[in-house]
């Protein structure tokens, strides 16, 4: 009985299984949905109906200033907090009432875990080896995260990226097919940060889902193929960094040099916000890259030379400062 | 799993100098000092009995005070603090098997500490035994039992490390030089003596003072009383009120 379950089991997830097969259609598995998600500290909504769904082996970032909202739902999302409404399921699994299965699928990095100093990293590795029924060799993982020299360093002696580094290899132990990390990043200088990057880049080629919390929007934007914005625990935007920087509709910057007063002659450029200029420098705000366009027509059929015409996109960091306080007008020049 | 996690937990425990100094050597040296001034020869003061005789039961007591009040409660506020328990939390140990490994290896540390005081006390000032074995194992179990379950109310109740610490050193130093563990009380004056009344270790280290000299266990209701419901309120206490993050 047990072995043809066993069976059943091995079928519907080898790759020719269902699971397989669904994949091979080009359906994309959601490994994590959330909807309709709340959580209340006592008066306080921490969360207020978050939805969002995480697809099998993509990178998820969930950002948003501090207090937003994001490790509490991360938490949840772990089964490490009840939720106070909505509904999570993480691998087809209830992780407040499953949080036991899926330890061994779920990996786990927390923003203020601080490991005992007095402890060794062998020690730590061997202790987090020991929980699992099959878990990865952590020689190896070391090996990877270039951390082989430091196995038998005490956790203390340890620099902040070294520990970023562990904290991965901690969550790792056990094989997981989702990995969480909750400001893996915070407080390391840039060089240390780079390298997490092409780590958290490398555990996503090998099929792993990693949902992150960042406050780096260069971090967001290099790794992250979904992005979820929260603010005082609502989402205010989601989807790709581009799509999220589009809806926060911020204009295109194109600026260049002339010789001469142009401001009459361009003020009717169609789609165009506004434009300034300051000597030679001219400045024009707009919604549509044909305005680009336009431009260049109007400047050419006056025969006025122009030099170092540029084009300027928003980035991640202006549609977030735009979303999350929509009176701020973004930090463009 | 538990037992690597024991072990684990054990090599730090070992690695902090305060536990092992005042678990290990601190008791050792109260020994040395105290049986250098007074001798261990019996004397008519003392009921014919030498004064490290007297006083070896009430250093146990010391031991106990450190790993029960000291060591056991600040690992786990710190651990509460520095969200060990909550990262372990998301794997499959259950954070209860924490509890009960650190209950494990402060209970080691207090053997071992009690093993090598009664070793030197043995060597140096060939220190008698009067009382029985077993009744002196039990008034020590419950007297283990009663500081350590003290110690998780420390650690369960504090809102942070800090605090832990501060009501830990509230506690633990009275009872170390005011209970009788470490001074004898009868060199003390009175009103010390009031406020070694109002210390639960006072009743550990009578209790097991008696015993350890041949008392029954019957003879001291009030310690057994004060010990028992110590235990009864702290495992309340706890089970209650604990906080894991």
């Amino acid at each position: 009985m047990f072995r043809k379950c066993y069976w059943i089991m091995l079928e519907i997830s080898s790759p020719r299984g269902i699971i397989g097969l669904l994949r091979q259609r080009g359906e994309e598995m959601d490994v994590i949905q959330v909807s309709g998600f709340s959580k209340n500290y006592g008066a306080l909504q921490a969360v207020k109906h978050v939805s969002f769904t995480v697809a099998e082996g993509s990178v998820f970032g969930i950002l948003g200033p501090n207090g937003a909202g994001k490790t509490t739902t991360m938490e949840c999302m772990i089964g490490l907090k009840n939720r106070t409404a909505g509904k999570i399921t993480v691998l087809g699994l209830d992780p407040e009432k499953h949080r036991h299965e899926l330890f061994s699928d779920v990996g786990v990095q927390l923003q203020e875990t601080v490991y005992q100093s007095a402890a060794k990293v062998f020690e730590l590795c061997q202790l987090f080896s020991s929980m699992y029924k099959k878990p990865l060799d952590y020689r190896n993982l070391l090996d990877r995260f270039d951390l082989a020299s430091k196995t038998k360093s005490s956790i203390g002696s340890l620099s902040g990226g070294q520990r970023q580094k562990l904290a991965i290899v901690l969550a790792l132990i056990a094989n997981p097919k989702i990995i969480f990390l909750d400001e893996l990043t915070t407080g390391l200088d840039p060089g240390a940060r780079r390298e997490i990057w092409t780590y958290i880049r490398r555990l996503q080629s090998e099929g792993r889902t990693i949902i992150m919390t960042t406050h780096y929007m260069e971090e967001a934007s290099l790794l992250c193929d979904q992005i979820c914005l929260i603010n005082q625990g609502e989402i205010v935007a989601r989807g790709t960094v581009d799509e999220v920087i589009t809806q926060a509709q911020i204009d295109l910057v194109i600026t260049f040099e002339t010789d001469g007063d142009v401001r009459s002659l361009l003020k009717d450029l169609p789609k165009m916000g506004h434009m300034k200029q300051e000597d030679s420098v001219v400045t024009i705000y707009t919604s549509s890259e044909e305005t680009l366009t336009d431009l260049i027509l109007k400047l050419s059929a006056a025969s006025i030379p122009y030099r170092k015409i540029k084009i300027t996109y928003p980035e991640l960091e202006e549609a977030f400062l735009k979303l999350v306080n929509p009176t701020m007008k973004g930090a463009v020049s | 799993m538990f037992k690597t996690l024991t072990t684990f937990e054990f090599k730090l425990h070992v690695r902090n100098f305060f536990t092992m100094f005042f678990a290990l050597a601190f008791p050792v040296m109260m020994l040395l000092l105290f049986g250098a001034m007074y001798g261990n020869e019996p004397s008519s003061l003392t009921g014919d009995r030498g004064t490290v005789d007297l006083m070896l039961p009430a250093y146990t007591c010391m031991i106990v005070a450190v790993t029960g009040l000291m060591s056991l409660p600040l690992t786990v506020a710190n651990y509460r603090e520095q969200k060990i328990l909550k990262r372990f939390m998301a794997t499959p140990i259950q954070p209860m098997q924490i509890l009960v490994s650190q209950v494990v290896v402060n209970s080691i540390t207090t053997v071992a500490g009690i093993g090598l005081l009664l070793v030197v006390a043995k060597l140096v000032y060939s220190v008698q035994f009067f009382g029985n074995v077993l009744t002196t194992l039990m008034a020590f179990l419950l007297v283990m039992i009663s500081m350590f379950s003290l110690g998780l109310v420390i650690a369960g109740v504090t809102p942070n490390a800090r605090a832990a610490t501060s009501l830990a050193f509230i506690l633990y130093f009275p009872m170390l030089f005011l209970s009788g563990a470490s001074i004898p009380l009868y060199i003390m004056p009175k009103g010390m003596i009031v406020i070694s009344k109002l210390l639960p270790l006072t009743y550990g280290v009578r209790l097991l003072s008696g015993v350890w000299l041949g008392d029954n266990l019957l003879d001291y209701g009030l310690e057994l009383a004060v010990l028992v419901g110590i235990t009864l309120v702290c495992v309340g206490l706890s089970t209650r009120f604990f906080k894991w993050e």
